[in-house]
């Protein structure tokens, strides 16, 4: 009589259980097939960094300080009228990045930086070393976090950067040259092969945040008191006077920049 | 029912309806909106007073009967992965969609770089709760404010512009002088001042992190969004 009553409620306890329940969420419930490996998007999306980096410091910060433009590593304090400086307009992209359904980090560093506290230790110091001496890119699997990880080369691809950084007041390095490994940018994903529609919906977000930090600093344009304010529109790249490109031209050049790479990559 | 077989049974039955009377009201009484602070573990946050509970902790999924099934069925190896019971767990991405500016000077999101991951052993930045537990009247709920130490322990300043360098700040480990001066999130409109002395006391700072005011600046370059404008923003404007 108990092992029958035992039974029963073993069966019914059973029952309740394999029975209903919150449907189990599935790593991905499309049947999309993998087409690109992760190293190959990070690489991708690390060339559209080069270009827009590139773009932003030769057009906007080298172009617009010859025309009287300041650039600024507290731009955005009240008293201060300036522009964002590269790094930042990096950091701004990774944190706008942070802000989408994306799970993609972008980190900036160096041997010399800066600040210190964006040098660069342990495993991604002993990487920056290979990247410096061949400019290959490095890729590793970070256990800790549980994410593929990528180090490209940070090429000091205009005068702007080396001038810059050579003349800052806190610079750890006087002697840098046009065509230096200035550091290296560390990108993160949490998967080892993505679909066509993952792969451009990182790409996505990438140009999202290039667009929403550049219409940061066309905000800041805006609320200048003192400072003179230069036209945004059609006139840039012209060198005649100050001007700046709308949030769509910018992206629209670096797309024109960008595009064949980026195309030769997703249409293999 | 038939009581007659033993009437302990009767006491039993009149016992399971008096628990059942009394689980339903105390599930109608703290279920009302009205009564959310007796629920609560404990006051808000500053800033956070208005809140309801919804604003944080939102539904999990299903009903309490299906988690409880689909928790039941985890245990026994039914299903790959257990579900949130009840609401679903506060998490930093949930604080930034409030909090979340472009000038923060320490972002969470910084400190997912493998170059922390020391740091973040000793302190996890990348998570608000650590620094700003919820349910504690506070601002800061950290007992000692000397974090800095775990990333800027070989900082040196160019033309240091304070009486007493930073330099000797660091050698004599007066951490939490730090934050006299540079407020961690940096969203402060505040002239640091170039002598020691002319700084935020610390008393003052440790008023500040327990709720008091703010001695910095009323001044802020970005406000987090309260209850009504995110509503605005992300479901009205949806």
């Amino acid at each position: 009589m108990k092992f029958l009553k035992n039974l029963t409620t073993t069966l019914f306890i059973l029952l309740l259980a394999a029975c209903g329940g919150v449907p189990e969420k599935k790593e991905s419930t499309s049947t999309e097939e993998m087409k690109f490996s992760v190293a190959q998007v990070l690489e991708v999306v690390s060339k559209e960094n080069d270009i827009t980096r590139t773009l932003y410091t030769k057009a906007i910060v080298g172009a617009g300080k010859k025309q009287g433009l300041k650039f600024d590593e507290d731009w955005q304090k009240e008293d201060v009228e300036a522009g964002p400086l590269p790094a930042l307009f990096l950091r701004g992209i990774a944190n706008d990045i942070r802000k989408s359904e994306t799970p993609l980090g972008l980190y900036l560093g160096s041997d010399f930086p800066i600040n210190k506290a964006n040098k660069f230790e342990g495993k991604q110091a002993e990487l920056f070393t290979k990247i410096k001496s061949d400019r290959k890119p490095q890729h590793f699997y970070d256990e800790n976090q549980k994410v593929y990880t990528a180090m490209f080369a940070d090429v000091a691809g205009a005068a702007a950067c080396v001038s810059c950084h050579n003349k800052h007041e806190q610079t750890t390095k006087t002697d840098w040259k046009l065509g230096d490994v200035m550091g290296a940018t560390t990108w993160q994903y949490p998967a080892d092969s993505l679909s066509y529609a993952t792969t451009m919906e990182i790409l996505k977000a990438y140009r999202n945040g290039t667009k929403a930090v550049y219409e940061d600093y066309l905000k800041e344009i805006a609320a200048f008191k003192t400072s003179e304010k230069p036209e945004i529109g059609d006139k840039w790249p012209s060198a005649g006077g100050l001007y700046l490109p709308t949030p769509e031209v910018f992206l629209d050049s670096v797309t024109e920049l960008a595009s064949y790479e980026t195309m030769t990559v997703l249409l293999k | 029912m038939n009581f007659e077989i033993n009437p302990l049974r009767f006491r039993q039955f009149i016992g399971i309806c008096i628990g059942l009377i009394l689980g339903l009201l105390l599930v109608v009484v703290f279920g009302q909106k009205s009564n959310e602070k007796y629920v609560s573990i404990g006051p808000m946050n500053v800033g956070h007073e208005e809140f309801s509970c919804n604003t944080c902790h939102a539904d999990a999924t299903g009903n309490l009967w299906q988690q409880l099934q689909s928790n039941l069925q985890y245990s026994i190896g039914l299903r790959e992965n257990s579900v949130e019971f009840g609401t679903i767990d506060v998490k930093t991405k949930k604080c930034l969609v409030c909090h979340d500016r472009d000038n923060d000077r320490h972002p969470t999101h910084r400190f997912l770089e493998p170059k922390f991951r020391d740091a973040v052993k000793k302190i996890n930045t990348a998570n608000c709760n650590t620094c700003h537990s919820e349910h504690n009247a506070k601002r800061l709920t950290l007992k000692k404010v000397d974090y800095c130490m775990h990333c800027h322990e070989d900082l040196s300043v160019k033309n240091d512009p304070l009486d007493i360098s930073h330099t000797d700040l660091i050698k004599n480990k007066e951490w939490s002088t730090c934050l006299q001066c540079h407020d961690f999130h940096g969203n402060h409109e505040y002239k640091v001042p170039t002598k020691l002395k002319d700084t935020i006391t610390y008393k003052t700072l440790r008023a500040y992190f327990d709720g008091g005011k703010d001695p910095f600046s009323p001044k802020k370059k970005f406000i987090a969004l309260s209850e009504k404008e995110w509503i605005k923003k992300y479901i009205d404007n949806k």
